[in-house]
């Protein structure tokens, strides 16, 4: 195999990677409240949302063949920026991971990309402004508007089945919060898995493998939803804990409201072409499930940390990007690439490791939240 | 369009999102409402609520699809 065939398969494979890292981290924003309210058993949760994201992956395949679109140069992105992008990603996917923190897949995979491109092309092929405007300033949009419309949305929950009998309610509420739960399933395969068709495919053109005018092929759209559906069965049970028992402590209305503004903000942002990070709307959504009935407590604590990693992500996947790139380059040819891959490959089985000391896991995700975690 | 943010679109968002997020779930509630009252108006009014949800569903799985 020649050198671009080598860095070609590199590639895919940390593309799919990727791909399956957003599974995992993501599960959390679909089923992170059912989960809590005991709406669906864990398994059972992920498993559907495991198969509602296989399924959106197929729904809709306008992909574009970009990535970073509108922030970096096009001309700036090749193979081995794509490559360093990828990694940059990973890297922060798997330390949030790891620190059960919900973080945007997206945002990490544009900082990576970015530092890649700052290191490899220098500042001016980088657009500033567009990063401000697409990506910082939705940010900061997205949770806020989840919260408004998840704090009236459960404070209207609650008032208007104050006198309703609690089984009633109580079973409404939950095949209610297993629907809205489902479409965000759906909506985060149709979105997510298609960035992985975009990179991939943008790597098989630049590769000489199909004409830049050819469709994603079917293999491609296979191994996406195949890959990000894995992810989400694995589940991503530090995250869920997070969002399901971390932020406030989740009843079955709140659970409703929450997923159901999550969803509608989704689909709203996405039909209105103003694109907000389904993690950003579903952690938003989360908060004003708690400020929306009274007494319920929102801890601050973590909603305080989780805006810091969403404030660093871009510049941290941003340095690893660049450090790989970096190493990629100075190495050079498909050794350098090979060698980032393998050591970014080791270094993310060790962080494996390291979480099996603790682990979290579909037996004690709904556990108490402990001082412990209070203070971390 | 503001240079750094379409105020516009996310205005519409906002709009979009409170009819849907906020306005489909008090719709809901009332569906709970009605099937509680054990009446068969409330179980007709439960009914035109669940295909109010319903139509809100279908109309979001449509706006998807479209992209």
């Amino acid at each position: 195999m020649d050198v671009g065939g080598v860095l070609l398969v590199v590639v895919v494979v940390t593309a799919l990677s990727f791909d399956f890292t957003n599974g995992v981290h993501d599960t959390a924003n679909a089923m992170a409240t059912s989960i809590a309210t005991g709406a669906l058993r864990p398994k059972v949760a992920v498993g559907l949302s495991a198969v509602l994201n296989f399924a959106g992956a197929f729904l809709s395949l306008k992909v574009a063949a970009t990535i970073a679109t509108g922030i970096v140069e096009t001309g700036a992105i090749t193979l081995t920026v794509v490559f360093a992008g990828l990694i940059g990603g990973l890297a922060w996917n798997l330390l949030t991971w790891y620190f059960g923190i919900p973080s945007s897949s997206s945002h990490a995979l544009i900082g990576g990309v970015v530092g890649a491109t700052l290191i490899a092309a220098g500042a001016s092929a980088v657009k500033g402004k567009e990063l401000v405007s697409h990506v910082l300033i939705p940010a900061v949009l997205a949770p806020l508007t989840a919260i408004v419309v998840a704090t009236l949305g459960t404070f209207l929950v609650y008032v208007i089945t104050r006198r309703v009998p609690e089984g009633i309610r109580s079973r409404g509420f939950r095949l209610g919060q297993i629907g809205s739960a489902s479409l965000v399933s759906l909506a985060h395969g149709t979105n997510d898995a298609q960035k992985t068709m975009g990179v991939i495919t943008l790597a098989l053109i630049t590769g000489g493998v199909i004409r830049p005018d050819a469709g994603v092929p079917f293999w491609v759209i296979v191994a996406s939803a195949t890959s990000i559906s894995l992810g989400t069965y694995l589940g991503g049970w530090r995250v869920i804990r997070t969002l399901g028992k971390g932020l406030t402590e989740i009843e079955t209305p709140q659970g409703f409201a929450a997923e159901s503004s999550s969803a509608a903000v989704i689909f709203s942002s996405s039909h209105f072409g103003f694109p907000l990070s389904t993690t950003q709307v579903c952690a938003g959504s989360v908060i004003g499930a708690g400020l929306g009935k009274r007494l319920a407590e929102v801890r601050w604590g973590v909603a305080a940390r989780m805006g810091v990693a969403w404030l660093i992500t871009l510049p941290a996947a941003a340095l690893v990007g660049a450090l790989a790139w970096a190493s990629a380059n100075g190495i050079g040819g498909s050794l350098g690439v090979l060698t980032v891959f393998c050591v970014s490959a080791m270094l993310s089985g060790g962080l494996y490791l390291l979480s099996r000391r603790a682990p979290v896991n579909a037996g004690n995700v709904n556990d108490k939240w402990t001082a412990k975690e209070r203070s971390a | 369009m503001n240079d750094w943010l379409d105020l516009a679109a996310l205005g519409r968002v906002l709009v979009a999102s409170l009819v849907a997020g906020a306005g489909l779930v008090a719709v809901f509630s009332l569906a709970l409402v009605g099937l509680s009252a054990g009446k068969v108006i409330g179980r007709a009014g439960a009914g035109v609520c669940l295909l109010v949800v319903v139509a809100g569903v279908v109309l979001g799985l449509h706006v998807m699809l479209q992209k």
